[in-house]
């Protein structure tokens, strides 16, 4: 069975599946921002964090997506099966590159700016806000952008745990040895990764321009 | 070029093998088919001396099929049932002997491959509940789910609710009808849910060692619904008509192993930890009656 005529007879499902994909990344790359970009300010204030923080995000990176959801059915509130626990785990991967890139863009900033400011009286907050982030925004920005297009894909792994998503069309094509439902479910997601890619790269011309 | 031959290329070329004359056997990516893969290879080298060369854990059926009619591996162990449904796409059947030899005259005549004598143990699928449960409200039988299933949760693997001998035919079957449509999960996690509470019933195989180290229990089949899982090698026919002596050692192992001798040596590997090679060695060097 072609793949178009596989989408023709299952449209109601796949749009429910795509839709389910998206709000998996949608929410969970929120709350990476969320929790990802004042913990990389954080760090910046706090030298001596910055190798633990940034160790334990590298940890996550490195724990396969089964091992994890193995470590959250037990846990009360985040874990179980279903949505939370998804977005617990899809959350943990996305967080490196944000912290990074926010500690990062920041620490970037030529110290001689930062005493300008200082010398004209800045608070710790009046500097952040008006000179650092400014200065660092492509690079955070850049960060935002690989935790997102990195979502899209790894998202595919909530099937796993019965949170559904484009990944539900993979377990299937695999479980059953067919081509079709693989692709009917990776076609989609690498196709909405590209288009989060484009969209947050436009974003990041259009900021860079404007900044100029 | 499709999926499943792409990923077999790109493997082959990470692995950058050049093939001399050795037997190269895969496996699927459980501990099971690691194990038997293992018992297979270790039985190659004593009895024959061939080289071998082991691709373990390859991504399930799809991948090892893929593998074997491309010439990437020359056997591995399949089972029976699943040759003939998810392989062969044959609607399910119940009898052992025919569909034994079906797929053997199926894989001959389309994929130039032989079927060799059944290990002797049927790993099929097993409904499994909390011992908890089952001795609460009187389980025993698949037939006895009806009375609690309205109120229950299910999660199942992808495999189980996607085939036509899984999810759909047994709830027709046995009139099962659960509180919510089953939650779709990866097999290994359903396990721990169920040991958790967080579902009551999942299908598991009747030859997993978690079950026993779970205080889990596996409802009888009474109805006789799911299909035959007989584990066998399969192998290339160009092997065999090249080493014959294959053939005779794969042909020792033949009803070696029970129901329950298999859940030991997966508890083995999946409960204690133990290194399959090990494991294998063992079996192999254990005396047998």
């Amino acid at each position: 069975m072609s793949l178009l005529a596989f989408y023709a007879r299952n449209a109601q499902e796949v749009l429910g599946l795509v839709a389910q994909h998206l709000y998996l990344v949608a929410v969970s790359t929120l709350l990476a921002f969320a929790l990802g970009i004042p913990l990389g300010i954080v760090l910046t204030r706090r030298p001596a964090w910055q190798r633990p923080v940034l160790g334990l995000a590298n940890v996550f990176q490195t724990v396969p997506s089964l091992a994890l959801f193995g470590f959250l059915i037990p846990l009360p509130f985040i874990g179980g099966i279903g949505a939370s626990t998804a977005i617990v785990a899809l959350v943990l991967y996305a967080l490196l590159p944000i912290v990074r890139n926010t500690y990062t863009g920041i620490a970037g900033v030529d110290p001689a700016v930062r005493e300008a400011g200082r010398g004209m009286g800045m608070t710790d907050w009046q500097l952040l806000t008006q000179v650092e982030l400014p200065l660092g925004f492509g690079v955070i920005l850049a960060g935002v952008r690989v935790a997102t297009v990195v979502s899209v894909g790894t998202a595919t792994i909530a099937a796993a745990i019965g949170a559904g998503g484009l990944g539900v069309y993979i377990f299937r094509g695999v479980a059953v040895v067919d081509d079709t439902l693989i692709l009917a479910g990776a076609l989609p997601a690498a196709l909405m990764a590209l288009a989060a890619d484009g969209l947050l790269g436009l974003a990041e011309r259009r900021l860079a321009w404007r900044g100029k | 070029m499709t999926v499943g031959q792409s990923i077999v290329f790109v493997a082959t070329l990470l692995a950058g093998c050049g093939r001399a004359d050795r037997i190269v056997v895969g496996s699927k990516n459980f501990s099971e088919s690691d194990l038997l893969g293992e018992i297979v290879a270790q039985q190659i080298e004593r009895r024959t001396g061939l080289p071998v060369e082991r691709r373990f854990h390859l991504g399930g059926t799809f991948v090892c099929h893929h593998a074997i009619t491309s010439g990437q591996i020359d056997l591995y162990v399949e089972y029976t049932g699943t040759a003939y449904t998810a392989v062969l796409k044959f609607p399910p059947a119940h009898d052992a002997d025919s569909v034994r030899r079906a797929v053997t005259a199926e894989y001959a005549r389309r994929f130039g491959l032989t079927w060799g004598k059944p290990f002797g143990f049927n790993n099929t699928f097993a409904i499994t509940v909390r011992r908890r449960d089952a001795t609460r409200y009187g389980l025993t039988r698949i037939a006895d789910l009806a009375r609690v299933a309205s109120r229950w949760k299910a999660g199942f693997g992808y495999e189980f609710l996607e085939r036509a001998d899984g999810f759909r035919g047994l709830a027709d079957a046995y009139g099962l009808r659960f509180s919510a449509p089953p939650t779709a999960m990866d097999l290994g996690l359903t396990y721990r849910a169920l040991a958790e509470g967080k579902v009551d019933v999942i299908a598991g195989n009747s030859t997993d060692g978690q079950i026993e180290a779970l205080d889990l229990v596996v409802l009888e089949d009474d109805r006789h619904y799911f299909p035959p899982y007989e584990a066998a090698p399969v192998i290339r026919q160009a092997v065999l008509d090249a080493h014959p002596e294959v053939g005779t050692a794969l042909a020792l192992l033949a009803g070696r192993i029970t129901d329950a001798e298999m859940r030991r040596l997966n508890a083995l590997a999946d409960v204690e930890h133990k290194d399959i090679a090990g494991i294998a060695r063992d079996w192999l060097q254990a005396p047998r009656p």
